[in-house]
């Protein structure tokens, strides 16, 4: 890995060397393609997102509560301040935490894996197995939740009943104990579909040629995985532990559904599952706390954030690409 | 408004059945002065008849509603028999609700529930409809149901009577209780008779006797109230003892400090340690309502509207009603839903709205609610609309009369904060109560302290 | 350099064989733990309404009632909903996946000073939760009068989507230098080499994008909730709050009849589409 850059390095520094008379008008050429080529996605940030997170940014800075902006006012750092307070918070930070650390790595795994398996061309029915992982996500979320609130409910669901056949009167309470392990495997059942197809879309991108070298000069199975796919496939791990992480820090509809008491309106999930984003919810919509909801939330983009820098910075360690994109695009 | 709505809107007008239901377009009308002409109607107790509509300006009117309370059928009818006025219905949330204030462009009417209506009126949003009612011919003042009070007030703090703000689509009184025998005769017990009305320690009692353990699994809960209304029937139960959860002002909320209210916290949460009824150790599957349907709990307390839904394929024939039980032995039995709609004061469109409004409430959907048996009407003229044949539909009359006749007024709800916030966080701390981590009383604690800080944000933001 | 490694032709074999046990018994086991919960969902659509959920579970209906299904497609215009999910998916998808794939391509090949800064907006979009901007951008909306239009969906499709341009960025960061370099000899600028050298050989990312996002779009249902009403909604939101009775109760068994009938155009097309696209490789003695 090393050795491509340096001499990708070297290579560029002749070309840059001996081109200075082109070099001007073809780094000005280059630049202009650049924001051509993101200039739909520049703009749309800029007349769309911009304001709106200025506004989001200036809210958390006030108490309104979702009516009249005149009747709020500017409470300038308070609401984060209170943040430092809030005991509820913190728990739901630490659960967080605790879930993205366990889940993230457990889903990278599996479709990791999955995807491996059903790229085999030798496996037979793997058409029909890619499309069995991949219907669970795209289940809408209420069938989802229906669905295994049925298999997990503490008295009444399928799965109590089945080990009620070996141990009368058994009622596992899946649902409020053991919230967050249910949640896990509910998580981890709606997110195979995706994590597979993109890993498998990753894996197409393999050079059969390379593949088929290395297995004349003898690789086994192992060897041509470590030595050929994984190499290959880390700008895509590196994608999908990003995402992974923002998206485990980000969880909310999946625990909301599964909290109990309808007419309370799925707000108060037990300890286990009491993730962050569902606290800063419940700021706004139980509490009208607009304010307050959105300097969790810029607090929650903080942590997630500085996570994900990190991530970046150790890309330079493990992540191979074909091109000269050192460090990733961290700032 | 954009081209779709403009084509399904004709579409509507060419399929609507009704007599009066030429397509006429909006200038074929004169159109006078702003304010309505009453329209002329027949008595509310017959068959709907076409009437004559009121000319109306062109108008379109939004409503934040429901789909499944307001059928495109009936918004068909609607606009075939007022030319010129349409129907926008958008679904949301409170959310959607102030964004859309927010922007600039509010909707006209809005579906709400009676807790809200005070935090409505004092945050400027509710528009005045008295006059309006005063020169109706379809919904008169006097003829509004004693739940309307709701939404009627004098001040945020004053609900009850005065200036008339919006109006309920339908009512129940919501203490009462509905028995599933099958589950009485399993437990030996005797099905109380349904002229006896019962003391929530009686209530308690039956719970535990009703209530089926298999192992560790609860096979039947005794009994099942609403845990999300658990504020609104704290205050229901004061009242009995001439006591309020909110201070005079209603600056804050007393918990801790009125023994009364302890008593009924205990009484509850007790209901939930023994697994009685379904709690956050040992939720529903999916509502209480839905598990009494399956045959799965003893005694649940819902109003009238229940019994819509009471008889299944499990129940059918076994379902009785019974009176609103008491604390105290006074007897109260009150709506504390009142689902229903007010104008919103930032409307543009009063009278078009007006005319949707008296429509719903008063004419040919007001009176299929009424006949369908899901809630007591709004207005006291179509009581007799109420289905009354089958034995079922005769009992439950019979107990509802007798809840109605009690006359009782409705509550004050708390202006200054949202109506699930109590509820909500009794709910949230009750799992950690229950698991032993926290006593009752520092689950009161805990409560108070936070609603209170809710109560004097909100009162903050309005002074 | 090459190892070469002696096994016996038994050893192999056997080697091979339980390797192929191995695969398939596993794969069985998960395909059962993933396809339990999606049968029972199936099944338990045709039942009767209380049967939704009886102790003890039964697997089967005592009576099945595919009437679930004719009430789920009659009790709102389902395909008349479904119609707006399909247009608001396909339009915002075909802008997406070309917005995206431009700027992924620039991020990922075209090196500009400011390139890093702005891939750092790039990833905090992507962090930044959803609801933050959502209420500020449906009042800059509604100011626009286009609230209750379909148009919000063609310009969120126009502005691309952080996930796909940070995904497109990856894989192209992966294609083999050599590739560009020829492209840069036949003179090519980077719009041709884009065109006729990255997009052709990115088309199982290209699918895979796709269909990501058009199940996004097609699943989405906190956008449309907010951003249209009722005449011209997604048939995500119908499915959330359509079948409730006149009364608001849910009807349980005609919401999965209505969930079933809304997966099955994403798995036909899914099943479809990847067989062509995902073709695999041989890239272990498993070799069929």
């Amino acid at each position: 890995m090393a050795n491509n850059q340096q001499a990708e390095g070297q290579r560029g520094a002749r070309w840059r060397k001996s081109a200075r008379g082109r070099k001007s008008a073809r780094a000005r050429r280059r630049t202009i393609s650049f924001y051509l080529f993101i200039a739909p996605w520049l703009l749309g940030f800029v007349l769309l997102s911009v304001v709106p997170l200025c506004i989001g940014f200036f809210t958390s800075l006030t108490n309104y509560d979702g009516f009249d902006p005149a009747d709020s006012k500017f409470v300038g750092l308070d609401n984060y301040t209170r943040a430092f307070s809030d005991d509820r918070m913190f728990l739901s930070l630490s659960r967080t935490l605790l879930w993205a650390a366990i889940n993230t790595p457990l889903w990278l795994v599996v479709t990791f894996c999955m995807a491996l398996v059903l790229n085999q061309k030798g496996i037979k029915g793997r058409g029909f197995l890619r499309t069995l992982y991949y219907v669970p996500s795209i289940v809408p979320i209420v069938g989802v939740v229906w669905i295994w609130k049925i298999i997990l409910d503490n008295n009444f669901g399928l799965l109590n009943a089945i080990i009620s056949i070996f141990r009368p009167g058994t009622a596992i309470p899946f649902m409020s104990q053991y919230a967050l392990q249910s949640l896990s495997v509910i998580a981890l059942w709606t997110g195979l579909g995706s994590g597979m197809v993109i890993f498998l879309a990753g894996l197409q991108d393999i050079p059969e040629e390379l593949i088929e070298a290395a297995q004349i000069d003898g690789a086994n199975a192992l060897q041509l995985f470590r030595h050929v796919t994984l190499p290959i496939m880390t700008p895509i791990i590196f994608f999908q532990l990003v995402l992974g992480l923002i998206s485990a820090f980000q969880q909310l509809v999946l625990p909301m559904l599964l909290a109990p008491g309808q007419e309370a309106g799925g707000w108060n999930p037990p300890r286990g599952s009491y993730l962050y984003m569902i606290h800063a919810y419940r700021q706004l919509f139980i509490y009208q706390r607009y304010g307050y909801s959105t300097a969790l939330l810029w607090l929650l983009f903080i942590v997630i954030m500085a996570l994900t820098l990190m991530v970046f910075r150790t890309a330079r360690y493990w992540v191979f690409y074909e091109v000269e994109i050192e460090g990733g695009g961290q700032p | 408004m954009n081209g779709k709505t403009l084509s399904r809107r004709d579409f509507l007008r060419m399929s609507a059945l009704t007599a009066a239901g030429t397509a006429l377009t909006a200038c074929a009308r004169p159109t006078p002065e702003a304010t309505e002409a009453p329209a002329v109607e027949e008595p509310a107790t017959e068959a709907p008849a076409a009437e004559a509509p009121a000319p109306a300006e062109a108008a379109n009117v939004v409503m934040m509603h429901q789909r499944n309370e307001l059928s495109e059928d009936e918004e068909a009818q609607f606009e075939a028999d007022y030319p010129g006025v349409t129907i926008e219905l958008i679904e949301g949330d409170d959310n959607a609700f102030l964004a859309r204030i927010a922007a600039g462009s509010p909707v006209d009417l809005r579906r709400t529930q009676a807790p809200a209506v005070p935090q409505f009126l004092n945050r400027e949003l509710t528009y005045d409809l008295t006059p309006y009612f005063e020169t109706s011919d379809v919904l008169k003042p006097d003829d509004l149901a004693p739940a309307n009070a709701y939404y009627m007030a004098n001040s945020p703090t004053a609900i009850g009577e005065g200036n008339i703000y919006g109006m309920c689509k339908d009512w129940s009184p919501d203490f009462t209780l509905w028995a599933f025998t099958d589950a009485f005769e399993e437990a030996g017990v005797d099905l109380p008779d349904d002229t006896t009305v019962l003391t929530y320690a009686e209530v308690a009692d039956l719970a535990e006797k009703l209530t089926v353990f298999e192992g560790e699994r609860i096979a039947r809960w005794g009994y099942a109230y609403a845990d999300g209304w658990i504020d609104r029937i704290w205050m229901s139960l004061l009242d009995e003892v001439g006591q309020s959860l909110y201070a005079e002002d209603y600056s804050s909320i007393k918990l801790t400090s009125n023994d009364d209210l302890k008593a009924m916290a205990q009484y509850f949460f007790d209901l939930a340690s023994n697994n009685f009824v379904a709690n956050p150790l040992n939720p529903s599957t999916s509502w209480i309502g839905d598990d009494f349907a399956r045959g799965l709990v003893g005694v649940i307390q819902y109003g009238y509207w229940f019994g819509g839904m009471a008889e299944s394929d499990v129940t059918a024939g076994k379902v009785v009603m019974l009176p609103a039980p008491t604390w105290s032995g006074k007897r109260l039995d009150r709506t504390i839903t009142a689902t229903g709609m007010f104008m919103v004061s930032k409307t543009e469109v009063p009278d078009a709205a007006w005319q949707v409004f008296e429509w719903y409430n008063g004419k040919e959907p007001a009176e299929a609610r009424a006949a369908s048996g899901w809630g007591v009407p709004a207005l006291k003229s179509m009581y007799d609309l109420m289905p009354n044949e089958t034995e079922f539909e005769q009992q439950k009359r019979r107990v509802l009369q007798d809840e109605i006749d009690l006359e009782t007024p409705p509550m004050q709800f708390n202006p200054y904060i949202g109506a699930e916030v109590v509820a909500q966080t009794w709910n949230l701390y009750l799992e950690q109560a229950l698991s032993g981590d926290m006593t009752l009383d520092e689950l009161l604690a805990t409560v108070e302290e936070e609603v209170n800080v809710a109560i004097q944000e909100g009162l903050e933001r309005t002074e | 350099m090459t190892a070469r490694t002696h096994t016996s032709p038994v050893a192999a074999t056997t080697g091979r064989l339980l390797r192929r046990l191995v695969a398939y018994g596993s794969l069985a086991l998960f395909g059962l733990l993933v396809a339990v919960p999606l049968v029972y969902f199936l099944v338990t659509s045709f039942k009767p309404m209380e049967e939704y959920l009886t102790y003890p579970p039964r697997f089967f209906p005592t009576r099945w009632r595919p009437e679930n299904y004719e009430a789920a497609v009659t009790m709102f215009p389902y395909f008349r909903y479904a119609g707006h999910s399909l247009f608001l998916g396909l339009s915002n998808t075909i802008l997406t996946v070309a917005t995206s794939a431009m700027a992924g391509f620039a991020f990922a090949r075209i090196n500009v000073r400011a390139r890093d800064k702005l891939f750092t907006i790039i990833i905090a979009m992507l962090i930044v939760p959803g609801i933050v901007v959502q209420i500020p951008q449906f009042i800059i909306f509604a100011r626009l009068k286009l609230t209750g239009t379909w148009w919000p969906w063609i310009l969120w499709g126009l502005a691309a989507s952080p996930f796909f341009v940070f995904m497109f960025r990856q894989f192209f960061a992966g294609f083999p230098r050599e590739l560009e370099d020829a492209a840069e000899i036949d003179g090519c600028g980077p719009f041709r080499t884009f065109w006729a050298v990255f997009i052709p050989n990115a088309k199982p990312v290209i699918a895979t994008a796709f269909i990501l996002n058009f199940a996004g779009v097609w699943g989405d249902y906190v956008n449309p909730f907010l951003f249209l009403k009722d005449a011209n909604t997604t048939l995500a939101v119908k499915l959330q709050i359509g079948y409730l009775s006149p009364h608001g109760e849910l009807l349980t068994t005609i919401v999965l009849a209505g969930a079933m009938l809304y997966v099955l155009p994403l798995v036909i097309a899914f099943f479809l589409g990847q067989r062509h696209i995902l073709e695999g490789v041989v890239t272990s003695g498993l070799k069929g």
